[in-house]
């Protein structure tokens, strides 16, 4: 594609998810518990703290506002996940949940938990060291070449899982620590904790991660057209192939330590946007990270307002709308 | 948030120092115990916001619920516009508390240990929420319940051996670190599950070993599958308990809850760990 003219794409493509995704922030902070008022929220928000309502400004800018955040972090995060290991593996099926590496950062993250040690860096280091374990397992159950095979690299995945849920079933049995109380909603991604500060450690985080992950879309680009054609075009494979599997597990890794592994984002987002904006990673980087962040509000709201009584993890949501798909496209794959 | 109406700096239970309003108008309770005692301490009307479980007495189930015990909903909360919550501290989940703070939202946390330590708390309670002499007076009548029955089952012969099961499959019992260990012990009872871990797991063999003179099931305002569990138990006639007849049912949230009704739970235990005291029953009579 010619510069100018992908210029001119990634601005409309840009455009129109941006528009998309104020339209979900704006839903999103005008929904709760409490209740949902669109022009109460305008007010609150056009006119600022100085309105008669105190309480109102205090709900949608320190308690919705950064729930939001995070779920656009969070969403963005998983996309790009899923984006990262379809490409690298050449597998439509990939996808951090389904891999078994939120998995494997969720035992790390709950390790860290029971040690004692802060969010950030603590468990975030332990999660990620459980995404790195798992991954490494992966590739030790299925060698380089089939990973790439869809069917040895899902049963790995699989296997992956399965072994977690067994290691956390055990880690919970083992002990009776109070601080596993709010275990299970977390195990199935739960975004209700969302702290102000911890959602800008986050996002300050994250957001260099997405830049360079932009940096490396045409990189992606070329990885997919095969290893020796990449080569030729003078792409370093093995220092690409780590550094996108590194970046991608610690993004991966920092969210699951906040709100535990949610699934089938990944797998959801790449797959739509790809389907309406063509395979070209330059695009898809950037949609991802605008489409899977108004994906995953859009969730949350509906994890948050459906029950009458209290809420549900958004990763239920998620994962009623991911797993249709992901059999959808098992099928179509293996035709 | 709020006012800034007098205010004055108390160290709650957990060691924080926080500002307080010298009268609370309106409070916020994040467990069913810390609601029993507020509503025992006579400011039910200060109340506006209870945890989902408060059903204790009636009247609290009518209060709008912030949310359960474990996951509270800290936008109910704020909405709920309160100038002081309560909560305790290894139940209701830490980061709603530091986030509340956060929003100047003064936190109360409370941390009972003991029968004496939820007295101590119903009485710093009272003093916070300007209560101070009706919360004298209902901690002086649990004390006098807890020594008449002290007193009562000073007398008895034996001290049974008692399996309080808390929990149906797995079989959950509780450790010396639980309220329900100090009212066995109180009632004149032996706690067979005493021991370092809370909530210890048996398997029905452990049990059977232990040979208990008394099983006292719990979980029945939870599903009433207490037929159920005493049918299972009467499979083994090994059992003491189960030869004379001696599994009994009793109400969980009498005993779960750290607050006023524990003397309640005291009073029940003792009539079921010794029976033979109670005939005719001291403790009716002198009422």
């Amino acid at each position: 594609m010619e510069r100018p003219l992908l210029l001119k794409r990634l601005c409309a493509v840009s455009t129109l998810l941006v528009i998309l995704l104020i339209a979900a922030i704006f839903l999103g902070v005008s929904s709760g518990s409490t209740g949902s008022g669109i022009r109460q929220t305008l007010r609150t928000l056009l006119i600022g703290p100085s309105a008669a309502d105190p309480m109102s400004y205090t709900i949608i800018w320190q308690i919705r506002f950064p729930r939001v955040i995070l779920a656009i972090l969070v969403g963005g995060t998983l996309s790009l996940g899923g984006l990262v290991f379809q490409a690298l593996l050449r597998n439509p099926l990939a996808e951090p949940f389904i891999l078994g590496i939120s998995s494997g950062a969720g035992i790390g993250a709950i390790l860290g938990i029971l040690a004692g040690l802060p969010r950030f860096p603590g468990v975030t280091a332990t999660a990620f060291a459980g995404s790195m374990i798992t991954l490494f397992l992966l590739f030790v159950m299925s060698s380089g070449q089939t990973l790439m095979k869809k069917d040895t690299l899902l049963l790995s995945g699989v296997m992956v899982n399965a072994f977690c849920a067994a290691l956390i079933t055990f880690l919970m049995s083992m002990t009776q620590d109070s601080r596993l109380h709010n275990i299970l909603f977390w195990l199935m991604g739960d975004l209700s904790t969302a702290d102000p500060r911890q959602v800008g450690i986050l996002a300050l985080a994250l957001i260099p991660c997405f830049v360079l992950l932009f940096v490396l879309s045409n990189s992606m680009n070329l990885l997919l057209m095969g290893r020796d054609l990449a080569q030729t075009m003078g792409l370093n494979i093995k220092i690409t192939t780590l550094t996108l599997l590194l970046v991608t597990s610690f993004m991966v890794s920092l969210t699951v330590s906040l709100c535990g592994p949610v699934g089938f984002v990944g797998l959801v987002m790449p797959h739509l946007l790809r389907l309406v904006f063509g395979p070209d990673h330059r695009v898809l980087v950037p949609a991802c990270i605008l489409g899977g962040g108004t994906y995953m509000v859009l969730c949350d709201l509906l994890a948050r307002t459906l029950p009458e009584q209290g809420e549900m993890p958004a990763g239920v949501i998620t994962a009623i709308v991911g797993v249709p798909l992901f059999i959808i496209l098992l099928k179509r794959s293996s035709r | 948030m709020g006012t800034a109406a007098a205010a004055r700096t108390v160290t709650d239970e957990s060691g924080r120092h926080l500002s307080v309003p010298e009268d609370p108008r309106r409070v916020v309770s994040f467990a069913p115990s810390i609601t029993e005692i507020i509503f025992v301490l006579g400011r039910q009307d200060r109340l506006k916001g209870v945890s989902r479980f408060s059903d204790y007495p009636p009247e609290a189930g009518q209060l709008p619920s912030v949310g359960s015990y474990i996951h509270l909903d800290v936008e109910r909360i704020v909405a709920s516009e309160p100038d002081l919550c309560f909560a305790t501290k290894d139940g209701n989940p830490k980061d709603v508390v530091s986030r509340l703070a956060a929003l100047q939202i003064p936190v109360y946390v409370v941390d009972p240990r003991n029968l004496e330590g939820v007295m101590e708390t119903m009485l710093r309670m009272g003093d916070v929420l300007d209560a101070a002499p009706k919360a004298k007076a209902v901690v002086e009548e649990m004390r006098s319940r807890i020594d008449r029955v002290k007193a009562l089952v000073a007398k008895a012969p034996s001290r049974p051996r008692v399996f309080f099961q808390i929990e149906i499959s797995p079989i959950v019992s509780v450790g010396e670190q639980t309220f329900v260990n100090e009212l066995i012990e109180m009632a004149g009872g032996t706690n067979l599950a005493k021991g370092p871990a809370p909530y210890p797991r048996f398997s029905r063999e452990q049990v059977l070993a232990l040979a208990p003179d008394v099983i006292l099931v719990t979980s029945m305002a939870r599903g009433g599958r207490f037929e159920q569990v005493r049918e299972e138990w009467a499979r083994w006639p090994s059992i003491p308990a189960v030869r004379h007849n001696r599994i009994l049912m009793v109400d969980s949230n009498l005993f779960d809850r750290p607050g006023p009704r524990l003397v309640i739970a005291l009073e029940i235990l003792a009539r079921l760990i010794h029976p033979e005291l109670f005939v005719p029953d001291p403790l009716e009579k002198k009422k």
